[in-house]
Parts: C-alpha cells; structure tokens; sequence
C-alpha cells in the first residue's frame, strides 16, 4: 500500500469517512494540519460503481453482520449504516434539517428526557455555514423552527406524485407542508448539475446532485493535501503509557499496519465508534477507552420510522422522483393533549420495489406472503406512502456490546440491543393515525402499516460531566484529552428530524475548535 | 400465479439502451441461467425453488432461476447478513437446517419429498413456520422457525423484485439514469413509461 505517512506522525487521524469524518477532514487538511482519514469500505466512482438498482446497491450498506437483541431488534446494513469513504451520507435520503430548541434542552423545557450542554443556539452559526457549503435547496419561507428560510438554493421544483398526493392530503386536513429542504441541488453548483428525479438517493446518486462527502469534502481535503486511505478498517486505538491516544492501528487486504498521530479522531457512527472504544481496552484502560462512565455503548437510539401504504384508485407511482420531496413537522414539539411526550416529522417517501416489497412482507399482522404478497406487487403502482420520523427516548438499555462471536478481523462483533419504551409507542400509533389520514384524506385506502425504524444516534454522549458523558460537547472525550469522538454518537437525544445536518454542524465546530487549539498550542500529545 | 399484470405489453429491458453501462449490465445478467450452484446442493435448490414460488405466488422459470442463484450465491459468500437475531445461526446454516426439516417433516408425514408435495401442503407447513407452528417438534425445536421464514422471505423478495420481469410485470420503468425521470406530476407519464391496458 502506497502511504504518504507511513512512518510520520501525523497531527490527526480520523477513523472514518463519513458525514463527520467527511467535514473534518476538509477543515483540519484546509487549515494546514497533516490528516490521515482511513474508511473501512471502498473509495467509489459514481459513475462507474453506482448503479440505478436496489440490489446491487445494498452494498453501499454496512453489511457486515451485527448481533441484535432486545424486544425491538433493529434491521441495520443499508437501512442505517453506511460503509466506505462517504459513510451514510453517500446512501441518505438527504432530508437536510435542524434541530430546535427542545431537541437540545429537552428535559428543561418539557421536564422528560435529558439536556444537551449545547443550545439551538450554540449550534445555529455552523447550521447556517453547512447549508451554505452544500447548497441546501429549500423553500422561501419554511414554517417551522428557528430558521424560516430563505435557502441558499431554490426549493425543488417539479416534485413527485407521492408528494403531491401527500400535499394535497394535509391541505384538506389544515395540515401544513411545505416542499423538504434537501442536500440535493435545484441548479447547478461548483460543477455539479440539478437533480433530474430519477429517484435513486438511497442507491448512490450518479450525476452528483445530491450531496455526499464522498463527492463534496473528500476531493477538498485531499486537495487540501490530506490523505485518505479506503479499505482500511481500523481496529485499535493505540495507548502510550502516558495514558495519551498515539495513533491507530489498521487492516488493509488482511496485513496490520499502523498510523501514528498526535491526536486521534473517532467517526466511525454509532455501533463502530463505541465498538471500537471498547475493543481498545487495555491495561490503563480495562473497560475499554474514555469509558470511565460506563456510558461507552450506552443509550443508543433511532427514530421510529413505521411507514404507512395506501392504495388509490389513480395511479401514484412511487418510483419516480427523489424520495423525500416534502414533509410536515405540524407534529414536532410536545403537545399537552397528547398522551405522550414529544414528537415526529412526516414525510412523503417514494418506494422502489424491493424496498415497497420488503415492507409490505413484514407489514402488521403479517408476514404478508403469497398471494396477498403477490397482488400487493401487482398493485403496486397505486400505492402511496408517508414516513414518520419519530423520537425516540434515550435509555440506558438500548446499547452497543461486544458479542462472543468474531469477525473477519477477529474482533468481537457488537452486538446491538434496542426495545422501544412506552412514550415511543404512544408516539408511533400516533403518528399512524396521522399518516393514515392524509392518505385517507386523498382517497387512499390503508392496506399496510409497516414497523421499521432509520437513523442512529448516541453511544458516545456529550455532556458537561464526565461521570454520565463520554466526551464534552466538542466530543473531546473526557478522560483522553487528544481523543475525541465525532459523529451522531455522540448525540444526547435523537431528537424528532433528520439528523445528519446536525452530525455535520458539530463536526464543523469540533473542527474550529482543535484548530484553535493547535494554534494555541494546547493540545497534549503523547510521549510514549 | 394469481392476480394479472395491468401492462400486459411492456417491456422493461425495451428501454435498456438508455441506461448507463453498469445498470444495464447489472440488470441483463439477471436473465442469464447459471448451471452450478456453490452452496446449495440440487436437491436443496429444487425445495428452495418450491417456497421461493408459493413465497411470492409466481412460478415464472426466470425469475426463480435469478431467485435461487441469488440465495445460492448469497449463502457461499456474502458480506454479512447486516444484522443477525441473538441465538439464530449464521444464514448458510439456518436455510440448510430449515431446508433439511421441512425434508424430513414431508417425509416424516407424507413419506414423500417436500418437492414433491401437493402445493396445499406445501403451503400450509410454509404457513406453519410464519406462525412459529411446525411440527414435529423432535424435528423443529433446534430451528428458529420465525427467523427461518424471515430470512427465505428476505432473500426471496430482494431478488425477485429486482427481476426485469418482474418490474415488467408491474409496471416499474426503474433505472432512468441519465435521462431522469421529467413528467412528474400526478397522472402524468414519460412516454416510455408502462400505460395501464387492463384495469385490476
Ligand atoms: C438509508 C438512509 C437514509 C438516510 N436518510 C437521511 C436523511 O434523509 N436525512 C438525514 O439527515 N440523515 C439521513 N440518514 C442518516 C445519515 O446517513 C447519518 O446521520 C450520517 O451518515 C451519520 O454520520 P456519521 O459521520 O455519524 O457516520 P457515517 O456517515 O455513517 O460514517 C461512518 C464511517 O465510518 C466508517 N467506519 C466505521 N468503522 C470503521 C473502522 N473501524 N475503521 C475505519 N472506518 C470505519 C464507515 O465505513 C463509514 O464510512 C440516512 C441514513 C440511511 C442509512
Ligand atoms: S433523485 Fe436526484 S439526487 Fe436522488 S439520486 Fe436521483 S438525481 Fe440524484
């Protein structure tokens, strides 16, 4: 293997190409730091290794097996997690939201669930400059939140026939909807052309319309002169005695190698990034790294993600145009006449057949085989669908673990336990109704609700105490001081949208802060 | 197979030449027949051939050749599962445990092979493992049997649903890359899009 730095010591590594991974090596490289990025999957083409085909494209997925558990075992691979330089964002749908005041200061303002040490507004100045960095096409005026638009690009325009069936069903019920803002270009930026609604988000987009770091910040880092080394899965976090992160070590095609550097980045998402900590434990450090609160792993959650299909007399036809083209979030925050506590984003969400297949197979009241299955499918052009994206509750039994059994790298798999608490359920039939009665209110009849979830957050949860929080809240992680951790891990809730605008917003003000910190010369690196 | 396709006349593949490269190569293999499996024995194709059908209620020949190649292939080598149910076998081992009971459980209470079964009966030992319900349980107790049916379900519909057939059948113009798709309003259609000829 060819290496820029094989025997140096770099300033940082970071361990994983993601949506974080992504950003920060952009930042760091372009602020004249040496980077070294390593991803576990491969470097792609779009044009050359995508393709406009479900099947094949599962691959852009971590497929590697994970161990679930719980009374809600989640599906992961391609439903969650991504693998290669780019990570999940190379596969997202790219709904591109923020969070608002009460996904960070939950607890305060609704007495349940727990604070983040940052506000809304802490957060606010680096939303605006991510959006502005990717060209976010979005609405003149969008009705919710602390930030009503304009966005930098033009909302999407024309969208698709699942979205206007879903906007037409809110209009009759005095639901409001508004086109979604989206990662995905309405016009033409820094060579890239508009989306042409071909509707493969979820499979790699090929004309790079949509937004990844893959295409966006990769190519500036390594412009920027860092270095970015696919098919390289990291596998230990290496300790100096001083008790300082040293470097990494890493597998590629089977061979051990090492990376030295004075600081250590960790976004590899929510299962690998805690698995990782844990399975770099030694002597110093027997509970596994930066886990002197026990909370490595811990209170891991995703957003219930239940779909709801309806059938029409008309034809919707799923397939066509971006997935998720529009959305309400008339049900996001807390409302006292409901029996349950915050609250969800509904989006209207076109289908490919595997996809609409799969789920109506493991509808409720299933498994739907047979010929149920079979006219379903023959149907399926007259199915429309709506997506809910649900809070979900932190809680200390939902967490990653090492498993007994091992993988190709003869590391202990995690293994990945989730069960929904009861303020989830009351949240996910609500929401149900809801989405049943926009489709209802189209025309549509309600043939298969199906139970799924999407997204990961937490594991590595930020914190101003290091007794209940793994790193602070520029994911420095608490016992480590050049150890930092940065990614959806380290989320404090999951919060009721889309959360990679808000990976991607820290990941920009974690950057800003170690840049600082260099420049100040306090960062502490290890002597061995 | 029950249900008729509303667009009797169309052909996905018609449209192949405007794909790019890579999707049309990926979706034209998927017509080709392979002779040899790596994983699964003959026998055991022939059972799988039968659920896979009752499964999705087709017994086109093409598409269940990909179907099963597609399981095959996947069994010999694959990635990973993503995500495996804590106590259930790796897949390889689950299908062929679950394949060798359903085996012996046609011959236990029919005395004859599972393939060879009157499809009633096929059906009704697949209804069986959905509800968690086979017997004997000298048999079943060391198989997962939910596990089992939602792993042959999930290999089963991925693959199925990715054949040009299939997407022919119902009605899917699928890849549109570069052309994308541009009459995108409700009712409306590109003109190589499916037209409905028969109304369900
Ligand atoms: C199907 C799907 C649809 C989605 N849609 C949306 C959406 O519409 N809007 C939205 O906001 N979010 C969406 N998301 C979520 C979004 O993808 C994630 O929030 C985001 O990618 C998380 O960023 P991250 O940096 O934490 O991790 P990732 O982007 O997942 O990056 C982690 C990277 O680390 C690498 N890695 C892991 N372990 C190791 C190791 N040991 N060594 C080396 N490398 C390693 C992985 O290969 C991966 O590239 C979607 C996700 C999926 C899967
Ligand atoms: S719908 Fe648009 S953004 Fe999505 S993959 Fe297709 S061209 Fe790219």
């Amino acid at each position: 293997m060819k290496r820029k730095y094989a025997n140096e010591e770099v300033d940082a590594v970071i361990v994983g190409a993601g949506a974080a991974g992504g950003v920060l090596a952009k930042e760091l490289s372009e602020a004249g730091l040496s980077v070294v990025v390593l991803d576990a999957g491969p470097l792609r083409d779009p044009q050359k290794d995508f393709a406009s085909d479900e099947l094949s494209m599962k691959s852009l997925g971590w497929q590697d097996t994970r161990i679930v558990d719980g009374t809600d075992p989640l599906t992961m691979g391609h439903n969650n997690s991504g693998r290669g330089v780019g990570g999940g964002t190379v596969h997202f749908t790219a709904v591109f939201l923020r969070f608002q005041d009460v996904d960070f200061q939950g607890k305060t303002i609704d007495g349940i669930g727990e604070d983040w040490p940052i506000s809304y507004e802490d957060l606010e100045p680096y939303y605006t400059r991510t959006e502005k960095d990717i060209a976010v096409s979005g609405p003149k005026h969008f009705p919710w939140g602390h930030y009503n638009g304009p966005y930098p690009y033009p909302e999407r325009e024309p969208l698709s026939p699942n979205a206007y069936m879903f906007m037409n069903g809110c209009d009759k019920l005095g639901i409001r909807s508004s086109v979604a803002p989206l990662a995905i270009l309405s016009a033409p930026f820094e060579g890239r052309p508009p989306c042409i609604n071909r509707g493969f988000c979820n499979q790699g987009c090929m004309p790079d319309s949509k937004f990844s770091t893959l295409i966006v910040h990769i190519p500036k880092a390594i412009k920027a002169g860092a270095e970015v080394l696919p098919d390289c899965m990291v596998t230990q976090v290496l300790m100096g005695k001083d008790g300082l992160a040293k470097g990494v070590t890493f597998v590629h095609n089977g061979k051990p190698y090492e990376q030295k550097a004075k600081m250590v980045i960790i976004s590899a998402f929510v299962v690998e990034t805690p698995r990782l900590l844990l399975n770099s434990a030694n002597e110093q450090f027997p509970d596994g790294l930066a886990n002197s609160s026990g909370m490595v792993g811990k209170s891991i959650m995703v957003h219930s993600s239940n779909d709801v299909y309806a059938k029409f007399d008309d034809e919707i036809r799923l397939y066509k145009g971006t997935p998720v083209l529009a959305t309400t979030l008339d049900f996001y925050r807390t409302d006292p006449k409901r029996d349950f506590v915050r609250g969800y984003t509904l989006h209207s969400h076109g289908a490919r057949p595997v996809e609409f297949a799969n789920g109506v197979s493991k509808a409720q009241g299933g498994p739907i085989w047979g010929e149920r299955f079979r006219q379903a499918l023959l149907d399926y052009n007259h199915y429309g669908r709506v997506t809910l994206v649900g809070e979900v509750m932190p809680n200390m039994n939902n967490r990653v673990t090492l498993a007994d059994e091992k993988d190709e790298y003869g590391l202990p798999r995690a293994k990945v336990t989730f069960s929904y608490g009861e303020n989830d359920r009351k949240l996910i039939k609500h929401a149900e109704r809801t989405m049943s009665s926009i489709l209802e209110a189209e025309g549509g009849k309600v043939e298969f609700v199906v139970p799924d979830t999407a997204h990961m957050a937490g594991g590595c949860r930020m914190g101003n105490n290091p007794a209940d929080s793994v790193v602070n809240s520029y994911g420095q992680s608490h016992d480590i001081p050049n150890l930092y951790v940065c990614d959806a891990s380290i989320f404090v809730t999951s919060g009721a949208g889309n959360p990679t605008n808000t990976v991607m917003s820290l990941a920009l003000r974690t950057a800003e802060y170690i840049v600082e910190k260099m420049k100040k010369r306090e960062l502490q690196t290890s002597r061995g | 197979m029950s249900g008729i396709t509303r667009y009797p006349s169309f052909n996905v593949l018609d449209e192949k030449d405007a794909w790019d490269d890579h999707t049309q190569q990926i979706v034209t293999s998927r017509n080709q027949s392979i002779d040899k499996y790596q994983f699964l024995s003959e026998r055991e194709a022939e059972i799988l051939r039968s659920i896979c059908s009752l499964l999705v209620d087709d017994s086109s020949p093409d598409a269940l050749a990909f179907v099963i190649s597609h399981i095959d292939k996947t069994l010999y080598s694959s990635p990973g599962e993503g995500q495996r149910k804590v106590g259930v076998p790796a897949a390889s081992e689950l299908i062929r445990q679950g394949l060798k009971a359903m085996e012996q459980s046609s011959q236990h209470m029919y005395s004859i092979s599972f393939a060879e079964l009157e499809t009633v009966k096929q059906k009704n030992m697949l209804k069986d493992i959905s509800e968690v319900k086979a017997e004997p349980s000298a048999i079943w107790n060391r198989v997962p049997q939910k596990a089992l049916f939602e792993k042959l379900m999930r290999l089963t519909v991925e693959s199925y649903c990715s054949h040009p057939q299939v997407w022919s059948d119902i009605g899917y113009a699928g890849p549109a890359y570069p052309r994308g798709y541009v009459r995108t309003q409700l009712g409306q259609l590109d003109p190589w899009e499916a037209k409905t000829e028969n109304e369900a």
